[in-house]
Formats: C-alpha cells, structure tokens, sequence
C-alpha cells in the first residue's frame, strides 16, 4: 500500500473517494502509525480549537480545574475579574506544575519547587530569595504564567487554540454554534456541569472514538442488549421503534463538525417523559417543556425537547444530547491509546426529583459502565487490535448513504466522511 | 438473636465474590433486597449523593438485575466471551450491626484479564446488609475506586 507519509505527504490524499462507485475509504494504518499521530498533534490539535471546559465548573473567582488538552497540561482559572483564563501548568521557572489538584479555589498558586508565586492574572507576583536577578528581570511579565495563543468561550463553553494565527472561534464553529445553542437554551438560567467526572479511556486510536460517538448505523447490532433493557423498563420501549427508521438523519456542520439529529422512545430530561418517572415526573416534563415553549416558541421547544442530536465538534469534543447530556472529550496518547473525560451537563436550578432522574437516565447508557458504552470500547478495541491485518486488508469503509446524499438518514454515515474529509486537508491532502 | 460474627459476614462475602468469579450473575443478583442500590461513586468524589452527582453505576433493582441478565447474553459483545474475574477480599470490618442488619466495610482488588491485559481494580466496598428469614441480603453495596480513573481499564465491564 501506498503510505503518502513516507512518500512525502504534499497533495497525497490519504482517503480514497469514488463517487461513481458511492464508495469512501480509510487507510487502516491512519489509526496505529505514530507518523500520523506526529503529524495529528501539529496538524489538528496544533491549530484547531479545544475545548478545555465549562464556565461553570469554575463559578467563583479563584477556582480553577486541571486539564489534560491536546496532549498539554492546562488549567482553567476564574480570574478576581470574573473571567476564566487558561494557562499551561507549568512554572516559568523550573517547569514544575504549579496547580497541583484537580480542582479547588485560590487568589494565588505557588510552585512548590523554588517557590515562585502567581495570581489569577497569570503574574509571578513572588519569590524567595529574590536577589541574584537584574532589577527589570521580572518586568513586562517576563516570567508570567503562559496562556494558549488563544482563549475564546461560546455560551460557557471554553476553548483554547495553540496557533496565534487561528480564526476566532464562532467562525471555526461554523454550523456547530447552533448546535451547542440546541443545548445551552435548555436551561433557563444557564446550564451546569454537575459533580462527578467518568475518566476512563480505550485501547484504541481516538478517531474511532470520534466516528463511533455519531454512528447511528451500529445501535441496533452493538447495543442490542440496551434495546433488551429498554425493553424490560416498564413502558418506555414501543414496539413500532425502528432505530433504523428514526427520522432526521446526519449532517456536515462545516470545518470537519457534524450532528446527527433523530427521535428515540428513551427518556429526555429536557424534555421527553417516560412511565418510569412516575407521575410527579410527568408534571415536571411537562413544566420544563411549556417553560422552553414560552421562551424560545413552540418550533424550537419541540426540536429541543423530542429530538436527540450527538454532536461532533472537530476534532475530539462530543456532546451527546440522548437519554442525558454529556459533554465528553477524548486525547490521544498513542496511536493506540485515548483517555476519556466525561461529565452530565444539566439546566441550573433544574428540581432536583428531575435532577436525580437525569443522573440514574445517564448511566443507563453512557459512560464506562453504562448497558452501551462498554460495547462501544470492546468494538473499538476489536478494530483497533485486528488493523494488525492491515497489509493484507487495509482500508474501512464509511460509505453508506453516498447514493442519498439529498435523503442522508439517521443510520448514514455522512457525518464521518464530514470528518474525514476536514482531517485529510489538514494533514495536507490540500496543500 | 445473636449477633454476626466477623468470619460470618466473611463467609457471605466470599460467597458473592465466588459467584462473580464464576459469572453466577443471575444468582448473585438473587442476594439482593427489592430496595437495593449497587454504586460506583465517580473516582473524584467516593461520598457522592447518586441523586445530584454523575455516578460510574447508580442501579436500583430494576437495573441490577437487567446488568445481570445482559452479562449472561452473547449480545454483552464486552463479555463475549466472558472474561477472567477473581476478587479477593481483605480487611473486613463490622462497622454497625442490630438485630436488622450491618454495615460492613471491606477492601477488595478485582482483577479482570482479557485479550493479554489484566486491569486491576482497587476498590473500598461498603455493604449493607439486611438480616432475612432467608439469610444475609444485601441492600446496598458501594464500591468506591482507589484509582483515578478507569485508565488503562476503559471501564467496567463485569460486576466489582
């Protein structure tokens, strides 16, 4: 097989389309060569946008989270000034890291190696021992905490972008904005992220994970045993379902973003009822649905409330708005390897009966021991362990619904070569 | 009524694990109370209240034994076939006990092997139990992971 990296990779599409044949592929070895991988965090987490968190996992000043992003340690910091700020973990210094708990609150950080001390602006405002420097060493923010070349939020969700000449971020969202608008409106006063946090990872490239986070073709074969407990829960699973009949259907969102919008028989805390609440949770669904109604009109309250949409930002954030809402990011470690972040986002001051449906309705999915997610990671790890066949079969198939591209439906696969085709020009396929 | 001593409640708790070991799942979810929970607290906050945090597992009865059953079924593609499961059991501690039941505190390491990996569960278990005409029932068990995540795991696939 031809590897355009070891031929050079300048024009060499890495993807092979044929569009009499309604037929898209993708090298296998995409996924297990650390050339690629190499090449991926220049390429891709260099230069797009990352989510890096929610606004309100910091809601006062002074409290900050850790993160893991695009294979750097940052942290999220709610400035004096209310503003959250992100800076890589790591001392001007020596290089240590300064934020040394995943979460908590303070006005000022000190390194624990030699001591230098930093405010929520990012300055190095102390030192022991400052003698055996110039007086104007420290000055202009010289030895300041580093911020990423670019710091942009949308409604609370905050990104960082390592490439000082990236465009600003609405206009990277492109369509996306309205997706994430879809989820941000839920909440009258604002949505939150709630405690609890399922870190947990796949033995597997994480572009599987990004394909796998949208696919509504593999439900009915890799989750039967979801369709079996829907089925056993009182009322909620109606016979006529066919997930391969679920309306809607897939949708390239621009700059390699894409959703895939479709109706379920699972509960919606926002905003679709399920026996299984019981009666008070009928009242409330139907409190939470006419108040959507009365603030964003009738047309939009339906879409919110009765549709589902997995929602694919480019290149490694997912918002899944099912049977909960998680917002889940995944980083590569190896072309083999990727760790998983996922939390449940929820409307603010949502009554905590919904509330508390919301939490048990996530976990009867999602997460890593949720009745899906675990089949998710054994198919992925199954591909990615059985790509050791690749010189003989060397390339997936991610065609279906070519032949409909007026008519994608929900089980297509348009939003993964919506994918494929932005991550093939960024590594080069177009220069 | 007497109370339990410590290598009763043992005995009860070798006996669950060994069902888990052998994949006994529907048996193993026999031992539970019609009012049960099963929890795994996320790994970043052990005492979490499963009504307003995000959990790993937050099942009642309904969901514990429909867990159980699909781990019986070829459709559970992550145990199919099943795995390699052994728990062993250390430090077990009566916290309270009366005539109705206890709270006992265990630690346990499950270890699970699969496709040449072994992933290493490290887990504090609270269960509690419930005295029955029919013997010891569990009514809530909570297990609470010393790891920071499921990293390299992935997740839990089996019962902890």
């Amino acid at each position: 097989m031809n590897k355009p990296l070891e031929a050079g990779l300048g024009g060499t599409h890495f993807i092979r389309i044929d569009q009499q044949r309604c037929e898209f592929l993708v090298p296998r070895w995409a996924f297990t060569d650390q050339a690629v991988l190499d090449k991926e965090r220049e390429e891709i987490f260099g230069r797009c946008w990352l989510y890096v968190g929610h606004a309100s996992e910091i809601p006062q000043a002074g409290d900050f989270v850790a993160r893991k992003v695009g294979g750097r340690q940052l942290f999220l910091w709610r400035g004096e000034d209310g503003v959250p700020k992100v800076y890589f973990n790591t001392c001007t210094h020596r290089g240590a890291m300064v934020c040394r708990e995943k979460q908590g609150n303070a006005k000022r950080l000190t390194c624990p190696y030699h001591g230098w001390t930093y405010d929520t602006r990012g300055g190095m405002v102390e030192q022991p021992g400052a003698s055996g420097f110039p007086d104007d060493f420290f000055a202009n923010g010289a030895k300041n905490l580093v911020s990423p070349a670019k710091v942009e939020a949308y409604r609370d969700f905050v990104f960082v972008n390592f490439d000082p000449s990236a465009v600003d971020l609405t206009t990277y969202l492109a369509g996306a904005a309205e997706c994430l608008d879809l989820v941000a409106d839920q909440g009258q006063h604002g949505m939150e992220v709630t405690p609890g946090e399922q870190v947990y990872s796949m033995r597997a490239n994480w572009k599987l994970l990004y394909e796998n986070s949208a696919d509504g073709y593999h439900a009915i074969t890799a989750h039967a045993s979801y369709f079996d407990y829907l089925r056993a829960t009182v009322g909620v699973f109606r016979e006529d379902f066919n997930p391969h009949d679920v309306g809607g259907g897939g949708k390239s969102l621009g700059n390699g973003h894409a959703v895939i919008e479709y109706q379920a028989p699972w509960g919606r805390p926002v905003a679709q009822w399920v026996p299984q609440w019981g009666e008070s949770g009928r009242a409330e669904i139907a409190r939470v649905k006419a108040e959507l109604t009365a603030r964003l009109g009738e047309q939009r309250a339906d879409r919110i409330a009765n549709w589902n949409r997995n929602i694919l930002i480019f290149p490694n954030l997912v918002i899944n708005d099912i049977m909960g809402l998680t917002v889940r990011t995944f980083q590569p470690v190896t072309p083999g390897y990727l760790e998983v972040n996922a939390v449940s986002l929820a409307p603010r001051g949502e009554h905590p009966e919904m509330r508390a449906w919301r939490q048990y309705n996530f976990n009867e999915f999602l997460g890593p021991a949720g009745f899906a997610t675990p089949d998710d990671v054994e198919m992925l790890e199954l591909c990615q362990q059985a790509y050791q066949n690749m010189p003989e079969v060397g390339w997936n198939d991610i065609s279906k619904g070519m032949n409909r591209p007026d008519n994608n439906q929900g089980d297509d696969e348009v939003q993964m070569r919506s994918f494929w085709i932005r991550w093939d020009e960024l590594m080069g396929a177009a220069r | 009524m007497a109370l339990l001593t410590r290598a009763e409640v043992e005995d009860f708790l070798y006996h669950e694990a060994a069902l888990l070991d052998d994949w006994k799942t529907l048996e193993w979810a026999e031992l539970f109370t019609e009012d049960c929970e099963y929890l795994v607290p996320p790994t970043d906050l052990p005492d979490a209240d499963k009504n307003a945090a995000l959990f790993i597992i937050n099942d009642d009865h309904h969901r514990l034994v429909q867990r159980a059953k699909r781990l019986t079924r070829r459709t559970a593609h992550v145990e199919f076939p099943h795995s390699k499961v052994r728990h062993t059991i250390h430090n077990v501690r009566i916290l309270e006990q009366d005539e109705a039941g206890l709270t006992v505190a265990s630690n346990q390491v499950v270890y699970r092997a699969k496709r040449q990996n072994l992933d290493t569960f490290v887990c504090h278990t609270i269960h509690k139990l419930a005295r029955t005409a029919d013997g010891l029932r569990i009514r809530s068990k909570r297990v609470m992971l010393d790891i920071d995540g499921l990293r390299p795991h992935g997740m839990i696939s089996g019962i902890l």
